[in-house]
């Protein structure tokens, strides 16, 4: 299967007051044409950045990153900004966490939406306007002339992510990254949400990157899955065999940490206890070492390597779940 | 906080100066100089760096060092105060119109617009002439008087600019959940409005308040011009009216109040600026 | 329902909190009303945790913050311990409030930034005179360690330097200073990570347990109330749908609206996901809720009679309330 984009050996760095923040490390990321990757880890994991940094939006001089990234034929990495921002709509898009702040309060609703069409496809005022609303129809926004007049403000959490989500497939993108898209959401529009992206994948011909830090939403709306943890890819595989078949101790703590409606009510939750750990001072060990349960010796002194099962499953743990010592 | 050492090369220049200007706006008295009101009769009009008057003298005589030292006591003293008490009044009754919400916001909100919408100089001179009506035209008004005049004048004119910032301030403010925390705790309104709105909207008010600075200061100096300011020469605004009849011959005598005065507005303005902006940081962190 | 009715009530003198015909309405504009809670009823007895489930803008927090008169309510009682709070004068009610505290939503916000921890515990002892400085102290060290925080690390710390997690462990070590009887959470955990609810959760619990609380939990995740709730209380439109122990209601939801909120909870496992009767499109406004069942635009079950007569509460299954004419059996 060709890859629509792949990220190799990616590594980002900031500059803070504290010294260097590794946010992302030494990053190999596979998203196949047609498929939808779920990214999932906890809050800080690197997710945002590993996304921003693959897309060529992290800027300025505090930022530095490393290794190469190649979307639909072309190396990012070696192009001009100028020559990225080309890619920019028809090639990639993106979507965020927060629908309300992405937004410009001030402005209608179709202003917005119609302005980037007119601006990257030199559509006509009518016609860019006359679009918008077939976008707006596309994410199913009911009285969709209505909503192009309205103000961000005075619509819903979910309207405002659909009236997003509409801003960009404005201009057919292969590749969409959806950066937590449903977190400030209520789980009933989540599901909406989720829904949606669904069908529109298929029928825009889209491929996704899907971040979250639930696994549930991963389970069901992505082909694979990788696991971040302090920066690094730590599992990666489809979603299936990811489920089925867990290597990673992290992702299994991340599983058990989840209250599911499909247990029996008064079930503990486990919990992960502890916290990633500090970016600007890496352990030399493996990172979940203080948190996981298997731990053994040689987990506090040597970093694991990326292992790779037969069957294409990738882990980076000494001790892997199913294994024997 | 902000460190002086963290500050942009032009914002510290800004800072020693308005430093300066508290300097001899307090001790300037002290400095072993002859009243200002000393007339040298042999050197009128020299021009600056003459030996003995450094920013030489007017036509009558008086030395322009010690009068500017004199004209920054008076105009800084009075913007202080005017913006001192306006800041007072002006947050006491903004916090108050956005605390109490209902119709003392309604009436309150009401009079600021009002007193926002006339030009503040229209309003301190109509102010400074009706406080000062009453005063017969005959009698040789005393400065003090004159001086309270003033402050009461742009006092008034200053209440409903920081008051319409602090009521904003607090509405935000009080929309917070932990106003409503410390309600369930049990907390007194009085004591939320100390203990939680206060502390959080005087930052924001500090920075206006340096803005106000200079423009209490320009509109004494605009009154002045008008002739219902500091007669004579008392402050940067009277030295400015005394020095437009000299224009042709020495110029220098409207020259330096007016740098004094641009200098200290130019300052404060900038150190508001620079409040501001760090004040939006860190309320962008929150 | 959403309907009414008081089937469900339970009437034991063990009620900690009893609250009848709550209405709260907020006048928007001239003539529009929002109707965000309509006539609703509940008690929660002494030891138990009763669950608050419903959509955004259902009225949960209208309804929480109306329980602590923060605005007092538009109509109906709030019993609290036999004393019914409406009717307390302002200076009474200050001192009643303080075996009732709530968790917000937004950890974050509900902390004043400008305050330390130190301060920020210390403030209800100080309000409430609650021991002199070396008491107070080592209160504040002792909550704080109790909601799992290093009192020496955070001390001096103020709310925006911490995460979310952090800040929320901060509000109940707070909420808990002045020994309530009576937690109330409002979506406590909803702005958090998996991890870090999981972590907020058993804390809760375990915090239950230690100081002796009873519990209103709010959440629009039917899964997370799951481990923690004794009573599980569905509500859509400012008025409630379904009340059972959550045995029963996870089992066997006999109210439509409840089956659509437990299909719409992603579970993690690739072999078990439901797409079947999805919730479509958003609720009404509450400024013109619907007739008779005001769930009905949504519901794939209503007939002519749910638009015409609002449902009753009624008992299905021993324990099991439900406001629907046509449950699901
Ligand atoms: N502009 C920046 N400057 C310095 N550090 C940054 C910057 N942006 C992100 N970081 C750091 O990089 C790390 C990864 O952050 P990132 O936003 O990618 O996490 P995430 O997995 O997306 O988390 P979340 O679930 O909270 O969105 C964090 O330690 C974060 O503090
Ligand atoms: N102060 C207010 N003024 C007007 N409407 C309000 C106000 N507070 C809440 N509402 C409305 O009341 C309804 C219930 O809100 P809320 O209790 O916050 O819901 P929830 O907590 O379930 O998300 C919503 O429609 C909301 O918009
Ligand atoms: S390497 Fe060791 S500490 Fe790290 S995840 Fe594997 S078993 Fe756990
Ligand atoms: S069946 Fe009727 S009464 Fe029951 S939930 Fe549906 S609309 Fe309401
Ligand atoms: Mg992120
Ligand atoms: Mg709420």
């Amino acid at each position: 299967m060709s890859s629509l984009l792949s990220v190799k050996n990616m590594t980002v760095n900031f500059d803070t007051p504290r010294g260097s923040l590794e946010a992302v490390r030494n990053v190999d990321i596979e998203i196949p044409a047609g498929t939808s990757v779920g990214i999932v880890g906890e809050s800080g994991s690197g997710k945002t950045v590993m996304c921003r940094a693959a897309m060529g939006l992290l800027q300025g001089s505090t930022v530095s990153r490393t290794g190469t990234v190649v979307f639909d034929g072309h190396e990012l990495t070696a192009m001009t900004k100028e020559q990225v921002r080309e890619l920019f709509g028809s090639g990639m898009a993106m979507i965020f966490q927060d629908p309300l702040t992405a937004l410009n309060p001030v402005r209608r609703i179709g202003v917005q939406l119609s302005e980037g069409l007119r601006i990257r496809l030199g559509m006509s005022k009518s016609d860019a306007m006359a679009r918008s609303k077939e976008l707006l129809e596309l994410v199913r926004i009911p009285n969709a002339a209505a909503v192009l007049k309205s103000f961000p403000y005075q619509l819903s959490g979910g309207m405002r992510q659909r009236v997003m989500i509409a801003i960009a497939i404005a201009c057919n993108p292969k590749l969409l990254f959806a950066d937590e898209p449903t977190t400030a959401l209520d789980v009933t529009v989540q599901a909406q949400i989720l829904q949606l992206l669904r069908e529109l994948r298929e029928d825009l011909k889209m491929s996704m990157v899907l971040v979250t830090h639930d696994l549930g939403v991963v389970a069901g709306n992505t082909d694979y899955v990788a696991v971040m943890y302090a920066g690094e890819v730590v599992e990666y595989a489809p979603t299936a065999k990811l489920f089925a078949d867990m290597r990673m101790p992290y992702t299994e703590a991340l599983l058990n940490s989840i209250p599911r409606v499909d247990h029996k009510p008064g079930t503990a939750l486990t919990v992960i206890a502890g916290r990633l750990p500090d970016p600007t001072n890496r352990p030399s060990g493996c990172g979940f070492a203080p948190r996981c349960k298997y731990v053994q010796e040689k987990c506090h002194k040597e970093h694991p390597n990326l292992k790779t099962d037969p069957d294409g499953h990738v882990y980076r743990c000494w001790f892997p779940i199913g294994e024997a010592l | 906080m902000l460190k002086f050492k963290e500050l942009s090369k032009p914002t510290q220049l800004c800072v020693l100066w308005i430093g300066l200007m508290l300097f001899l706006a307090v001790f300037g008295s002290f400095l072993p100089f002859e009243h200002w009101t000393f007339v040298y009769e042999d050197d009128l009009g020299v021009t600056p760096f003459s030996p003995g008057h450094i920013l030489g003298t007017d036509n009558n005589g008086y030395d322009l060092l010690t009068s500017a030292i004199a004209g920054t006591r008076m105009s800084i003293f009075i913007a202080i105060t005017a913006v001192g008490l306006g800041g007072l009044i002006g947050s006491a009754l903004g916090i108050t119109a956005a605390f109490v919400r209902g119709k003392v916001d309604l009436v309150l909100s009401t009079a600021f617009n009002v007193g926002l919408a006339i030009p503040n100089l229209v309003l301190a001179l109509a102010l400074v002439s009706v406080l000062a009506s009453n005063v017969d035209m005959t009698v040789v008004v005393p400065i003090w008087r004159r001086v309270m005049v003033l402050i009461i004048s742009l006092t008034i004119v200053l209440i409903p600019i920081l008051g319409r910032i602090a009521r904003g301030a607090t509405l935000t403010w009080s929309g917070r959940e932990f106003v409503t925390a410390a309600r369930s705790m049990g907390m007194r309104d009085s004591q939320i409005i100390k203990k939680h709105i206060v502390p959080n909207v005087l930052p924001a008010l500090i920075a206006v308040a340096f803005l106000a600075i200079g423009v209490v200061i320009i509109a004494e100096a605009s009154l002045s011009l008008l002739g219902v300011g500091i007669p004579d020469g008392g402050s940067w605004g009277g030295m400015i009216a005394r020095g437009r009849n000299d224009l042709e011959y020495s110029p220098h005598v409207l020259y330096i109040p007016v740098i004094f005065l641009a200098i200290t507005v130019v300052s404060t303005n900038q150190i508001g600026e620079v409040l501001r902006n760090k004040l939006d940081g860190r309320e962008a962190k929150v | 329902m959403a309907g009414s009715g008081t089937a469900h009530m339970r009437n034991t003198v063990d009620s900690v909190l009893t609250v009848r015909d709550l209405t709260v309405e907020f006048r928007v504009a001239k003539d529009k009303i929002v109707k965000a809670v309509s006539g609703l009823s509940f008690d929660v007895v002494r030891g138990e945790t009763l669950a608050i489930v419903g959509e955004s803008g259902c009225g949960k927090t209208t309804l929480a913050r109306a329980v602590l008169q923060l605005p007092p309510p538009n109509a109906g009682e709030v019993v609290l311990n036999g004393t019914d709070l409406t009717l307390l004068p302002k200076e009474n009610l200050r001192s009643a409030r303080t075996s009732m505290q709530m968790i917000f939503q937004d950890p974050i916000s509900s902390l004043d930034p400008r305050m330390t921890v130190h301060q920020l515990i210390d403030e209800p002892l100080e309000i409430w005179d609650r021991g002199n400085r070396a008491e107070r102290d080592e209160r504040i060290n002792k909550l704080l360690q109790s909601v799992g925080l290093e009192p020496e690390l955070v001390l001096n710390r103020r709310s925006y330097e911490f995460s979310g997690g952090q800040c929320q462990r901060i509000s109940i070590a707070r909420a808990l200073a002045l020994d309530p009887r009576m937690l109330i959470c409002d979506e406590p955990v909803s702005a958090l990570d998996v991890s870090i609810q999981a972590q907020i959760l058993n804390l809760l619990l375990h915090m239950k347990e230690t100081f002796g609380l009873t519990m209103v939990f709010i959440s629009h995740d039917l899964a997370v109330v799951k481990a923690i709730s004794t009573r599980v209380m569905v509500m859509y439109l400012g008025k409630i749908c379904e009340v059972a122990p959550p045995d029963v209601l996870y089992a066997k939801p006999a109210h439509h609206y409840t089956r659509a909120l437990l299909n719409s909870v992603p579970i993690p496992d690739p072999t078990k996901q439901i797409r079947t009767e999805l919730l479509q499109g958003e609720p009404p406004s509450p400024m013109n809720p619907p007739s008779g069942c005001r769930f009905r635009t949504r519901c794939v079950g209503a007939s002519a009679l749910c638009a015409e007569q609002e449902p009753q509460l009624r008992e299905v299954s021993p324990g099991q309330f439900v406001a629907c004419h046509h449950p699901i059996v």
